[in-house]
């Protein structure tokens, strides 16, 4: 059983005043407690770090933050970064891909047995099948290895919710060609092109998307379904083997769209295709930016 | 003294149905499963809880499907008179010879109805900027086609403040007429011609004994009750908050306040009041192609870019600044009303947690400290820097 307060807390604390204290960072990110639920908070007075909080309303993934783009971040100066096992592995997809280096930040890491779903409540709760982010289900990196500090006890798995994605992408994968199409193009039917999920992305770090690229227009910003197609699809196949499974792109898109099943389908293929699966190693490089004389090739033709 | 009519339930299903049988497009609150498709998958592969249902604003097939539980719509009705896209004209190319063909401007009568009167009052504060430069023919071909009738909101959570900018849950600002649940029905409350008409030419559904110490003093109270749960969400000063942004521009509270933004832009889409769209060209094969214009939104850095690669926005906090300046001091300023009618959609759909409410509130209690270097005179808007 999850308690709704994960332990450690207190050293996370400590650790954030101490790491402020000694000058060693600038600003800690991390959690804290609102009118509206858990969020994120910067906090770079010492004598504050008894804001932070860890519970089970911590979805956020704060790598975000991190991104080399957001200049507004990067003015405070070294960051220190409170971290759960899954949001490590997009630090390592930084580090991989060159847009940070492991010195430019320190690394809180909190030992984790999942989040909820829903972050906006005024307590946490302990986690059920009911609740439980699916994304949780499965969670390899409960004993992050990337990190500086690692608080709390060891956590138990989290709990297998109602229907996990594997379970949820199989049943779309049983269905024929035409049903899925229908599905995609309903749920594509609702994007308002906000790009939400690509501004709370950790690794859409490009410095100028495609869809933003207008001599020539490779992708239509019109919301129609050929425009919201060929936006939903690109961003998914950028991000194959890079993408972590934060599910921060499915909790900020305003109109629902189950983003969550696309990338974990792309995940499987990445796994399937060049045996890869997305880790806290930095070292591990990703296909899409790796090149091997063996990789599969039969459908170039 | 404005005329009043009782509609009972069954009578407004009616109205509803009468309207569509008529071919008239009735746009209306409908409840949707939160995958929004009609295949049997959707169910089972996207909606966890199944109890789950959206809002939204959609026109309505059948009147059964008109849903006046009196939810907040997902996206407000901005869509319905600016489009997330709509084409502009289109174009054929020969040689040198290019021939472009226009867009019809003008749209057969429509009816919203249950309407939030957050939404509506946003059409009416937009109507502003769509006519000051140039009359935007699309949007007001829209709105002169559209009759709306408000339902009294009951307030929808905590993040609700249309009280605080100037609107109510029970305003016809925006509107034509305004529904009010009482015992077996809804007063409704006619506001403009169009919305007389709608009663007039729909007699049969509407009935005028609503007598004012019994109906319509029970809609006067729902309507009371409406409005104090709302200003207890929220009570700012919207002119010295207008003040105060306008004269402390650099001031870092206003950074303090956007840290946490993603920049994602999800909150001007979802929003009444945010009108911004950009204009495209697409090419629909060889000399042909339709111009189009899309939602656009401050929060990208694309939105400010110049050719020359030059950003005057380039960084989150400067455009999250910008956008609660445009809707609390450039747009009052300008046009007299605040670009916002408190609906919360923004800070609703805000997944980081940046809160309307709370930066209001905060501006808010900055805008009455007395200056901060000691000088009187620095609280006056004329002296202080900008």
């Amino acid at each position: 059983m999850t308690e709704p307060i994960y332990t450690g807390v207190d050293d996370l604390r400590r650790i954030a005043r101490e790491l402020l204290e000694a000058g060693d960072v600038r600003v800690i990110i991390g959690w804290e407690h609102a009118r509206r639920g858990a969020r994120p908070v910067f906090v770079s007075d010492p004598a504050e770090t008894d804001k932070l909080i860890f519970d089970t309303r911590c979805v956020h993934n704060l790598v975000t933050y991190l991104n080399p783009r957001r200049d507004a971040v990067a003015e405070f100066g070294k960051i220190g970064l409170v971290v759960k096992g899954c949001d490590v592995k997009a630090v390592a997809g930084l580090l991989r891909e060159a847009q940070l280096t492991r010195d430019d930040v320190v690394l809180i890491g909190v030992r984790c047995g999942g989040v909820l779903e829903e972050n906006e409540l005024p307590a946490a709760l302990a986690l059920t099948p009911e609740n439980v982010a699916p994304r949780c289900y499965g969670c390899d990196n409960r004993e992050p290895t990337l990190t500086d500090h690692l608080v709390g006890e060891p956590q138990p798995e989290p709990p297998r919710p109602v229907m996990t994605i594997d379970e949820r992408v199989a049943v779309l994968d049983g269905q024929p060609l035409e049903e899925r199409w229908a599905f995609w193009t309903d749920q594509f039917s609702k994007c308002v092109r906000c790009y939400a999920c690509r501004q709370v992305c950790p690794l859409c770090i490009c410095e100028r998307c495609i869809v933003e690229k207008t001599q020539p227009q490779w992708i239509e910003s019109s919301s129609h379904p050929r425009g919201n197609f060929s936006w939903n699809i690109t961003r998914a196949v950028h991000l194959a083997g890079r993408c972590v499974d934060c599910g921060e792109c499915e909790r900020f898109c305003p109109v629902g769209i189950p983003l969550s099943l696309l990338n974990r389908k792309l995940q499987h293929i990445v796994r399937d295709r060049y045996e890869y699966t997305v880790s806290d190693d930095p070292e591990n490089a990703a296909p899409i930016g790796d090149y091997r004389l063996d990789d599969q090739q039969e459908f170039i033709k | 003294m404005s005329d009043r009519y009782f509609i009972s339930d069954a009578d407004l299903r009616g109205l509803a149905a009468d309207l569509l049988g008529a071919g008239t497009e009735v746009i209306a609150p409908v409840a949707t499963d939160i995958c929004q498709s009609p295949s049997a998958i959707a169910a089972s592969a996207c909606s966890l809880d199944h109890s789950l249902v959206d809002i939204d604003y959609r026109a309505l097939g059948t009147a059964d499907q008109l849903d006046l539980s009196r939810g907040l719509p997902q996206l407000s009705l901005k869509g319905y008179f600016l489009p997330e896209h709509e084409a502009l004209c289109r174009w054929k190319q020969k040689g040198t010879t290019t021939e472009v063909i226009e867009v019809p401007t003008e749209f057969a009568p429509r009816v919203v109805l249950a309407a939030k009167a957050c939404d509506a009052a946003a059409l009416e504060v937009v109507d502003k900027v769509m006519n000051w430069d140039y009359e935007d023919e699309l949007w007001n071909g829209r709105r002169a086609a559209t009759t709306i009738v408000n339902l009294t909101c009951p307030m929808i959570d905590d993040s609700c403040f249309c009280t605080a900018v100037g609107a109510a849950p029970d305003d016809v600002k925006g509107a034509d007429g305004l529904l009010t649940p009482v015992a077996g029905g809804y007063v409704y409350e006619p506001a403009t011609d169009k919305g007389r008409a709608l009663a007039e030419a729909n007699k049969a559904r509407f009935s005028g004994d609503v007598e004012a110490d019994t109906l319509g003093r029970e809609a006067d109270d729902e309507r009371a009750a409406a409005r104090e749960r709302v200003a207890a969400n929220l009570e700012i000063d919207a002119a010295s908050v207008r003040d105060w942004i306008d004269t402390h521009f650099e001031d870092p509270l206003l950074s303090q306040l956007a840290i946490r933004c993603n920049g994602c832009g999800a909150c001007t889409s979802v929003c009444p009041t945010c009108h911004c769209f950009d204009i495209v060209d697409e090419q629909e094969g060889v000399g042909r192609g339709t111009r189009r214009r899309c939602w656009d939104t401050c929060q990208a850095p694309t939105f400010t870019l110049h050719a020359s690669g030059h950003n005057p926005r380039d960084d989150q906090h400067v455009r999250y600044r910008q956008r609660i300046n445009h809707k609390f001091a450039i747009y009052p300023l300008k046009f007299g009303e605040v670009l916002c009618t408190g609906c919360g959609r923004c800070t609703r759909v805000c997944h980081a947690g940046q809160d309307l409410v709370e930066i209001l509130e905060a501006i808010d209690i900055a805008a009455r400290r007395p200056g901060d270097d000691a000088d009187p005179a620095a609280d006056e808007p004329a002296e202080a820097a900008s």
